[in-house]
């Protein structure tokens, strides 16, 4: 391959400030679509596990729905399928104020909600059902029961999985550059259509992407080692005493 | 152990094998596999598109098939196969030098940054970036579109234009076409830009054609080439020989007017001017 190397095209011109502004667009579209997701997620996730027929059939309506359609097509859907139903006045004001980042939170947003909520529910039916009839039995309502003892547990139990689809969720976020989101993904593209050099950019955009991940990761292990409860998990690390 | 070595003698075969087709040039590569492989379009008609019949046609893909594919054919000495794979702005320069395609023949303009990574042909089409429009809009050019919302697409060199020369205009970049026009169509863009020839080309596609219009003076000059692997003036020589034939015997005039004559599938007839850049390209023999 007769290809040419030349690093210098990611710190000359404007290289680096384009980077950095995919980066905080990358970071803040996924902080949201995450916190909507988790939202979701645990939503749907109890509601699947609750002993109330209706409630279950809608959250698993809404799971079997938005995690079987691919995320492109809910990019698309957010964008071009909503705002035509919106009053013009809304529309306008939209179109003014950046639908595309919106559109993209909210796909990305429900659809890895969708993929929490399986996460979620794991969780929960991996929890002895004698832990649920004792809740009751000592008085709590459902609603009481999921608050104060099932989703407690169940939440710490599936951290590891959760980092997974955080994972997902945050590399997914790329997608949105197909409606026009100038996330990183897109800023890489750009450095490549200034330069010519494909590899050179694409390179930087994986290593991004690759330090933000294991840094998600880190905390998220963080985050488990100090929220444990001691000897409820078996195997693994044990948590430290005190220091977390 | 006795695996061992079987399988480092197998991998040192394999790799053996590949060294090869790594080095070879591309005229060998063509000779060899029989087949030109370019990169083309899928959206951009009259250029390059899938038509109503469901063929993959084009001015472009005729240029290679009429008049580039002869020149490699008769030098090779064996009739020569053409394979089309899609290519899109963002991915035609990797596709190019990953060896996955041999020639672009599409929508790309030669510049001086792209000459840097790849070899261009002679220029085949010559237009200038404008903007579509809804009839009536406000925008009647690259002077009035500061606060607007313009879709272009992203890695062309429009889109590099409106932002150094326009930096206040609000700048949406779509990965194609068609998205960046449905997007102009509801109205979350007020206007479109892209090469003149390609905005007439969708204007006619759009539900009602006389509701649009293409407006603004070209701000930018775009001289559609088709580019390969850099450093392989054969395979260039072969490329250009063949469309330089094409100029010489009218061949190619037939071919623009096919596809762009007042019969064709896109009237935009060819300027003195431009037909005089296309025949003062062409050198002796």
């Amino acid at each position: 391959m007769n290809y040419r190397f030349d690093w210098s095209v990611l710190w000359k011109g404007q290289s680096g400030e384009w980077l950095w502004l995919g980066l905080i667009t990358t970071l803040g579209l996924s902080a949201l679509a995450w916190l909507l997701a988790v939202l979701l997620g645990i939503l749907s996730g109890a509601l699947r596990t609750v002993p109330f027929r209706p409630l279950r059939a809608l959250a698993t309506a809404y799971v079997e729905f938005f995690r079987n359609v691919p995320l492109l097509v809910w990019m698309f859907f957010w964008y071009f399928g909503v705002p035509p139903f919106l009053p013009q006045g809304l529309q306008d004001w939209l179109f003014d104020h950046g639908l595309e980042f919106w559109a993209g939170v909210t796909a990305l947003g429900v659809y890895s909600g969708a993929r929490f909520s399986e996460v979620l529910r794991s969780g929960i039916q991996s929890i002895p059902r004698t832990q649920f009839e004792a809740s009751v039995a000592s008085g709590l309502s459902t609603f009481q029961a999921y608050r104060y003892v099932i989703l407690p547990v169940a939440l710490r139990l599936i951290i590891p999985p959760a980092t997974n689809e955080s994972l997902n969720l945050l590399k997914n976020s790329s997608v949105a550059l197909t409606i026009s989101v100038a996330e990183l993904t897109f800023q890489t593209r750009q450095i490549e259509t200034y330069t010519a050099k494909a590899i050179e950019a694409l390179t930087a955009g994986t290593v991004i992407y690759l330090v933000l991940c294991v840094s998600l990761a880190s905390v998220m292990g963080w985050v488990e080692r100090r929220v444990a409860i001691p000897g409820l998990i078996a195997g693994g690390r044990r948590p430290r005493r005190g220091r977390g | 152990m006795k695996k061992l070595i079987a399988l480092t003698l197998a991998l040192a075969l394999v790799i053996g094998g590949v060294a090869p087709a790594l080095a070879e040039t591309t005229l060998e590569k063509i000779a060899r596999t029989e087949t030109l492989t370019i990169g083309t379009r899928t959206g951009s008609p009259p250029f390059a598109y899938v038509n109503a019949k469901n063929e993959w046609v084009g001015f472009s893909i005729d240029l290679v098939e009429q008049l580039v594919l002869p020149a490699i054919s008769q030098k090779i000495g064996k009739p020569i196969k053409l394979e089309k794979k899609e290519s899109t702005p963002p991915t035609r320069i990797p596709l190019l030098t990953s060896n996955a395609v041999d020639l672009i023949a599409g929508t790309m303009t030669d510049t001086r940054a792209r000459r840097d990574s790849v070899d261009f042909s002679i220029t085949f089409f010559v237009t200038g970036a404008q903007f579509l429009v809804k009839k009536g809009s406000p925008i009647k050019g690259i002077k009035n579109i500061d606060g607007k919302r313009i879709a272009a697409q992203q890695g062309s060199t429009n889109a590099r234009i409106i932002r150094e020369k326009a930096p206040k205009a609000q700048l949406r970049e779509f990965p194609d076409q068609p998205a960046a026009f449905q997007a102009l169509l509801q109205g979350q863009v007020d206007a479109y830009t892209n090469d003149g020839i390609q905005l007439v080309g969708l204007k006619l596609k759009a539900p009602n054609p006389a509701q649009w219009e293409v407006v603004g003076d070209f701000y930018s000059y775009e001289p559609y080439g088709m580019a390969m692997r850099r450093n392989e003036a054969d395979f260039r020589n072969l490329v250009n020989n063949g469309l330089m034939d094409g100029i010489e015997s009218g061949k190619y005039f037939e071919i623009y007017d096919k596809w762009f004559g007042p019969k064709g599938e896109l009237p935009y007839p060819m300027t003195a001017a431009v037909r005089q850049f296309m025949i003062y390209q062409v050198v002796p023999k």
